[in-house]
């Protein structure tokens, strides 16, 4: 057994067997012929470094066996090694690298296998490098500090080659670059220092110089593509050879040396000629490149926004003009036009969205962009409307029947889902609410309404975008309507039982709740016995319903179907209750000048006028008037025209509505006020104490969701409350406020 | 030669036929048989030891079975006569055991 019967090897002639096998596997690894190792001779070389370690001192060599472990390599690649490489350039030079590398390696695991007794015991004990560390180091120091800076080089030209259209040898690069990596064993020091440092300088030296050269000779949109090309084969550069560490690194210079000589190339005329021309693919190349540094999208985007709010103001400008052009106030053109220019807006929007989406991918700078531009040029207003009123104008056309647009059902949905989109770039949303709560209220209370169904999906979608306080008013003015309708079945049914109340005349009451509904002016119209009956029938019926409400009669709203015999045939007139009571005056009088009419109904000049107009002067002559002009005056005597016919048995005379616009802005003011005030101590009945800028800063923010306070206006609101006491200017500090419970 | 069976062959010249699984529970043998650039034997799949004495190399393999079995959670005892101890750890060092 091999314990008892050992025979102590001493060194020379352990060693001396040992550099057999050494020669044996140089011989090997250089190509010699030469048997393979036997598992026999692998054992005898194993167990001779086994027997030399575990000897009784003195005769443990494992000191010496380690020393000549190292010089047995280094002295295979001072000998053999490095010579054949030396001689070599380019890359010859990187081939033999790759081979002499893997052989090498060979060596190193056939070596360590023979002596990894030593690995086990000697080297852990004196905590010495591994058999395999030392191994490599060898390499590193001998071979790889030698060479490396030619290797360097020659790998550089190699891949400046391949820039250049040639095919180069892959494999061969990954091999060398793997070298390294591996070098560093586990670190990328020498990787980064000895390579990619002078990798990174030439990537960027070339292409500072392409991109002077295609500066100069192309195009913008050619030299974008030619950009990207060259961008993709960096990439594919990266995944095939270089190590994936270099990735950001090289796109970053590639991105700093080739665009930013470029930035002037894209000065803002030439982005813009790519928008006007609608050159989507250079614009997404243009973001795709750009995207590689995020510092650069930003000037894209502020051309972006520039560009956008041009268009936009070209359209305001548009739509300024085509509205100054008219000499008369033609209603209907200026409608048209008011319409003709919101669906443009909407088309600007949707144009401009297709980029955000499709060129800059939904970057949030382009979102950013975009809403900016719209809230410059959206908030001008035109031609003296304000664009909220000009959306609420445009809803309006198209949920009431005859409107000037005539769309499906879908069609329909689709825009006004543009209009709240847009809502959101408008700053005085109050104000569009309030446009679009009169609207409505027209809509509801002459039945003028396309749908229903509609009408409460608008207010939904603007419930779901700007919250139930926004929509709560509109809402309850639709139910009031269906409430109305249930009541109106009931009243008939009361009618119906109760046969002494009936008022003779066919009579259909909608009862609204003040609160939901806007103000309206109730006049002391003096209506006809007839009609006061209904009025005192429906008034007994809802007693009987509800107690403790308080019923006013508003009949600027109603309308009337009136029989008028006329001397060829009777025809059925559909007026407001205002033209009926009108009307109505001339069955005991044949004639009655002006003043007599205005009297007998007890309603101011503008009313009169204007109703008198519509019966005279208007589309049907159902009164004559002397002198015969097309205006009203006070002098104006009116007779009734028996001899008017038309070819209809029903005609509805219009009477033009008053023009609500500065009662609706002068509301919104004064609601404005309350707003503020109620913010105002919202805010300081929180804080308790808050400085002075800071809380016309805190109210600014809390009220921009529904329109855009002016700063005046909310330091003049604080020195009111402070002076009816909710708040109170600290003593010490006067910027200080503090609240007053 | 069946792929999955090594063949451990003593002093003597007796043969050991075991799973090639169990004969790795030694880091030396699997040194010689994984490595590339191989070794004649490694299509063989035999290995000599010279120096190791048959009864040693006949508990080696007792033991290489025992260690995957106890791998595998099973709790048995590895019974080791007195007389072999010695001999047995020297071997086991010398195979990495």
């Amino acid at each position: 057994m091999m314990m008892n019967q050992r025979n102590t090897i001493y060194f020379e002639q352990g060693w001396d067997f040992m550099q057999k096998g050494i020669t044996k596997l140089k011989n090997i690894l250089e190509g010699l012929p030469e048997p393979q190792f036997s598992s026999e001779d692998y054992m005898m070389l194993y167990e001779t470094i086994f027997n030399m370690s575990t000897q009784k001192r003195p005769f443990d060599y494992s000191q010496q066996l380690y020393d000549k472990y190292r010089e047995s390599i280094e002295e295979y690649i001072t000998t053999t090694v490095l010579p054949c490489l030396m001689e070599k350039r380019d890359e010859f030079l990187l081939r033999e690298l790759v081979k002499r590398w893997l052989n090498h390696k060979i060596m190193i695991r056939w070596l360590s296998k023979f002596f990894c007794y030593l690995d086990r015991y000697f080297i852990v004990r004196r905590s010495l490098p591994s058999l395999k560390e030392v191994g490599l180091a060898c390499f590193r120091d001998l071979v790889y500090q030698e060479i490396n800076g030619k290797v360097r080089d020659a790998v550089i030209s190699l891949i400046d080659q391949e820039r250049e259209g040639e095919q180069i040898d892959r494999a061969l690069l990954k091999n060398v670059l793997d070298i390294f990596v591996e070098v560093g064993m586990g670190l990328m020091d020498y990787y980064e220092s000895d390579f990619e440092a002078a990798m990174l300088k030439d990537t960027e030296a070339y292409y500072f110089q392409k991109a002077s050269n295609w500066i100069s000779d192309d195009s913008c949109p050619d030299f974008m593509s030619k950009a990207e090309e060259c961008l993709e084969r960096e990439r594919d550069r990266v995944s095939h050879y270089l190590h994936s560490s270099s990735g950001t690194k090289l796109l970053g210079v590639f991105s700093y040396s080739l665009l930013n000589r470029s930035g002037d190339v894209f000065s803002v005329s030439g982005c813009c000629a790519l928008l006007r021309d609608d050159k989507v693919e250079c614009l997404s190349r243009i973001y795709r490149l750009f995207s590689l540094t995020p510092l650069w999208l930003e000037p894209v985007a502020n051309m972006f926004k520039q560009h956008v709010t041009a268009e936009g103001a070209a359209l305001v400008k548009q739509a300024e003009d085509a509205a100054s052009n008219k000499k008369e106030e033609k209603r209907d053109d200026v409608e048209l036009h008011e319409q003709i220019f919101v669906r443009k807006v909407i088309e600007l929007y949707d144009k401009f969205m297709a980029y955000v989406n499709d060129c800059f991918l939904n970057h949030i700078l382009f979102h950013k962009a975009l809403k900016e531009a719209f809230e410059v040029f959206l908030n001008k207003g035109v031609a003296g409307s304000s664009t909220a009123e000009l959306l609420a104008t445009f809803c309006d056309n198209i949920l009431k029947k005859g409107g000037s647009e005539k769309l499906t059902d879908e069609a329909i949905e689709e825009t006004l889902e543009k209009v709240v989109k847009l809502l959101v770039f408008i700053s005085d949303k109050d104000l569009f609410a309030e446009f679009y709560r009169k609207k409505l209220a027209r809509r509801l209370l002459f039945d003028k309404s396309v749908n229903d169904w509609h009408e409460r999906s608008m207010l939904t979608k603007l419930k779901q975008q700007y919250g139930f306080q926004f929509t709560s008013k509109m809402e309850g003015m639709v139910t009031d309507l269906t409430l109305s309708r249930e009541n109106q079945t009931s009243f008939e049914e009361y009618l119906s039982n109760n046969s002494n109340a009936n008022p003779g005349i066919d009579f259909t009451v909608t009862v609204l709740t003040t609160g939901f509904w806007p103000s309206y002016k109730s006049s002391d119209l003096n209506i006809k016995a007839e009609m006061v009956k209904c009025v005192e029938v429906f008034r007994e019926f809802y007693q009987t319903k509800t107690e403790h409400r308080k019923l006013t009669w508003i009949y600027s709203l109603g309308t009337c179907n009136i029989n008028g015999n006329f001397e060829s045939k009777t025809i059925e007139l559909i007026v407001t209750t205002y033209q009926a009571a009108a009307l109505l005056l001339f069955n005991t009088s044949d004639r009655l000048s002006y003043q007599e009419i205005m009297a007998q109904l007890n309603l101011s000049d503008d009313d009169v006028v204007r109703l008198l107009h519509s019966l005279s002067c208007a589309k049907y002559k159902i009164l004559n008037k002397e002198p015969n002009t097309k205006t009203i005056s006070p002098t104006d005597v009116f007779e009734f025209n028996s001899k008017f016919t038309d070819k209809k048995r029903r005609i509805k005379i219009f009477l033009p509505p008053v023009n609500e616009k500065k009662k609706v802005i002068e509301d919104v003011v004064k609601d404005r006020r309350y707003a503020i005030d109620a913010a105002i101590v919202r805010i300081m009945k929180s804080r308790k104490l808050l400085g002075y800028q800071q809380l016309v800063m805190k109210c600014v923010e809390q009220l921009g969701c529904m329109f855009k306070p002016d700063v005046k206006a909310v330091k003049k609101r604080i020195e009111d409350l402070i002076t009816r006491d909710y708040l109170e200017r600290d003593e010490d500090k006067p910027n200080l406020l503090k609240y007053l419970a | 030669m069946k792929e999955d069976m090594v063949k451990l062959i003593s002093a003597e010249g007796f043969e050991f036929v075991i799973d090639k699984k169990a004969a790795m529970v030694s880091q030396t043998i699997r040194n010689m048989l994984t490595s590339p650039g191989g070794f004649a034997e490694t299509e063989h799949g035999e290995v000599t030891f010279p120096e190791i004495s048959t009864t040693i190399l006949e508990k080696i393999c007792q033991y290489f079975y025992w260690s995957l079995q106890y791998a595998s959670g099973k709790e048995t005892e590895f019974h080791i006569e007195p007389e072999l101890t010695l001999e047995l750890m020297m071997a086991a060092n010398y195979l990495h055991t």
